[in-house]
């Protein structure tokens, strides 16, 4: 049987690959592919921790349906504001979209 | 199911998200995140927890991939390929997530988790459901309530205003 841990050191490595990219990306599409990492990366934990652990009436996996329902709200609105950015600045760099600063 | 499933799903796991995040064409980048979506969907199944996995696909490789390929294609003008894609200060940030991801995997190993696995059994679908609607129904209906949001919200930003 795997032990716990090692679930939990897989999500924090899909977490912390997450980060970088939300870190280093220029393009903003890239930062949302990141940020879906880090959801999972959470994901992973929370079912883990419901087999491991035990909860009453499966509430990791309850759990981590509402972060999936959650994530998907989410990216649907950042794709769309991501095409109105494009629309408008013609542009998806993070380094080209300096309009809150001019 | 044995352990050499888990090595297996968790090498696809890492590699996938790593060249998922690297990559530098941006549509092969979606195609890396779906691999590593549906991977951690296999990791769903070995967790016991079967319809997670489902709906991990159904929604995620099926529904939020779409998106991401749409709003790749509408937006691809740029010349993906020979722009770069990564940051300036990318040493940086790698310095400062591995530091980060030393910090975890210590504090990980350090915790003294239960060694025994309760002999609970995989919650059933119908469990799941009637839990959902039951004990949960609250935060279910909110759920509604923002994905209902969310659909006006895209509908409205997405129009065109000329």
């Amino acid at each position: 049987m795997i032990p716990l841990e090692y679930f939990t050191l897989l999500s924090a490595f899909l977490f912390c690959v997450g980060i970088y990219g939300a870190l280093t990306r220029r393009n903003v599409i890239g930062i949302l592919i990141s940020i879906e990492l880090i959801l999972n990366a959470a994901n992973i934990n929370l079912v883990a921790f419901n087999k491991y652990l035990g909860t009453k009436d499966a509430l990791g996996q309850i759990f981590s349906l509402f972060v999936i329902a959650i994530a998907a709200a989410a990216s649907v609105v950042g794709l769309v504001l991501i095409i109105a950015i494009y629309r408008n600045a013609k542009t998806l760099f993070t380094d080209g979209l300096t309009l809150m600063k001019d | 199911m044995n352990e050499a499933a888990f090595y297996f799903i968790a090498a696809g796991v890492c590699v996938f998200a790593v060249m998922a995040v690297t990559g530098r064409d941006i549509f092969h980048c979606a195609l890396w995140l779906a691999m590593t979506l549906l991977s951690v969907a296999g990791i769903y199944f070995y967790l016991d927890a079967p319809f997670l996995g489902v709906i991990q696909i159904l929604v995620y490789v099926g529904g939020i991939i779409t998106l991401f390929v749409f709003a790749i294609k509408l937006t691809a003008n740029i010349g993906y390929k020979s722009i770069r894609q990564t940051s300036k200060q990318w040493a940086l940030a790698l310095f400062i997530t591995a530091l980060l991801l030393c910090v975890l995997s210590r504090v990980f190993a350090a915790h003294p988790w239960a060694q025994t696995v309760l002999n609970v059994p995989a919650a059933s679908i119908a469990q799941i459901g009637r839990s959902l609607m039951m004990n949960y129904a609250v935060p279910f209906e909110f759920m509604s309530v923002i994905l209902l949001a969310a659909m006006v919200g895209a509908i409205v930003i997405g129009k065109d205003k000329r």
